[in-house]
């Protein structure tokens, strides 16, 4: 499974991007479940988001899905910092 | 270090009595003027005083019978992400150990008392509206924002960015997202979104203006600076004086900020460039200032002031909407002289038409 996570906006207006391919990693089987999760109760369309809040962009395996600060479920949370933390 | 809990306290606040700093904030040498009133932000436990005491003194309440202090709540969310938090410090608390909580409260002392003393707003809607701030948001959390309700500083993510209350601007810029919801609405996308994002940078670059006593030639005309980790190549976030120059750094990439039409940015990301197209209203804003000379929150504050709380802009106004607001309110308050002709040059400088 290839994730890919862009992040928009934010008080610097600066863009950051990561990817990871979970296929090789020992927890591809958490990965895959967390990513269901946050693509699932993401949106189509990027929602309007608050002043300064960072929107972002998760796509799955070429299925691509909205969500915006602070409104994030916590899955989507927890996948956004790992794949930006962890992906490269 | 740890910067988010480090700081300083004011040392010359238990010396000098409020009243006299209020006076010699008003004096004719900006020098003193400046020094008092660096004083007077830092000073937080007259505050509530001298607010009340100048008030009564200088003016009668303009909305309402909200009295004419601030009311701020600094929360902490000990790095989670439930909002508001827990309570850490109500309106007239002494500072505690938490230098981020100490400095969030001074900041927005500081951005009411602009707004109150300049304007004659009081708050964000006018009429007294509590101010209400977050810190230690998330973790590692790299960004501000205004929710809609309040303020929400995270501690930087320790590789590009340090603790957001550090710069001034930066919690006047948030307040002032405050103010703009509840007067002009500017919608966040597109132009209109670029002008809520550039009128948040004029007010905090007006808030750090006044609080350093500084004119527009002494200003840094920076947004952000001191914000920035060490190791990244850059000065501030954005330069409203040179949009496009606040850094250049491997990790962050080069500032994309445009300072002319001729270089706008069309782009889905960011809510349609709200961040980056937002150069162009800025420069506008500073080459006016400057070219007026003396305090810029005084008449270039002003026009860009009563423009943004008047009621005649449309909530999806373009840029060149709201140059030409601000040539009419010039043209209202001062006449068509020297600053009419200051305000048009500034806009035509920038490539934004105005007729």
């Amino acid at each position: 499974m290839r994730i890919h996570v862009k992040r928009t906006g934010g008080f610097g207006g600066i863009e950051r991007n990561a990817t990871i391919d979970t296929s090789d990693l020992p927890d591809a089987e958490d990965w895959r479940a967390l990513a269901e999760h946050a693509v699932a109760e993401g949106r189509d369309t990027p929602p309007v988001g608050v002043p300064d809040g960072f929107c972002y962009q998760i796509t799955v395996d070429g299925h691509t899905v909205h969500c915006s600060d602070p409104r994030l479920t916590d899955d989507q949370r927890k996948l956004i910092s790992r794949v930006l933390k962890e992906g490269s | 270090m740890d910067i988010t809990r480090s700081g300083h306290e004011p040392v010359f606040c238990t010396i000098v009595p409020p009243h006299l700093l209020d006076r010699l904030s008003q004096a004719e040498n900006q020098a003193v003027a400046g020094a008092a009133r660096r004083t007077l932000v830092q000073d937080e436990a007259n505050r509530a005083r001298r607010l009340t005491t100048a008030a009564g003194t200088t003016r009668p309440t303009i909305a309402g019978t909200a009295e004419e202090k601030p009311n701020r709540t600094i929360h902490d969310a000990e790095n989670g992400t439930e909002l508001p938090g827990t309570k850490v410090r109500s309106e007239g608390e002494e500072p505690g150990q938490d230098a981020t909580v100490n400095r969030a409260y001074a900041g927005l002392g500081a951005t009411f008392e602009l707004f109150l003393k300049s304007f004659k707003r009081n708050s964000i809607d006018g009429n007294g509206l509590p101010l209400i701030a977050t810190v230690h948001y998330d973790q590692n959390y790299g960004n501000a924002f205004w929710d809609g309700n309040q303020m929400v500083f995270g501690d930087g993510d320790g590789e590009v960015f340090l603790d957001f209350t550090i710069p001034v601007d930066v919690m006047a810029h948030e307040l002032t997202h405050g103010v703009t919801q509840y007067t002009a609405n500017l919608t966040y996308s597109g132009q209109s979104g670029a002008l809520n994002e550039s009128v948040s940078d004029v007010f905090g670059s007006l808030v750090k203006q006044y609080t350093l006593g500084q004119t527009a030639d002494q200003a840094d005309w920076l947004i952000g600076a001191g914000l920035l980790h060490e190791n990244v190549q850059g000065v501030a976030l954005r330069s409203m004086k040179e949009p496009g120059t606040a850094y250049d750094d491997d990790v962050l990439g080069k500032d994309p900020q445009p300072g002319h039409m001729d270089d706008y940015v069309d782009t889905e990301q960011d809510n349609g460039g709200v961040h980056i197209n937002s150069g162009i209203p800025n420069r506008a804003f500073y080459l006016l200032a400057t070219r007026l000379g003396g305090n810029a929150w005084e008449r270039a504050g002003q026009i860009w002031y009563d423009v943004l709380t008047g009621g005649d802009l449309a909530t999806d106004c373009t840029f060149a909407d709201f140059a030409k607001a601000t040539v009419d309110k010039t043209a209202e308050l001062y006449g068509e002289g020297d600053e009419h002709e200051a305000v048009l040059k500034a806009w035509s400088q920038v490539g934004v038409p105005t007729a």
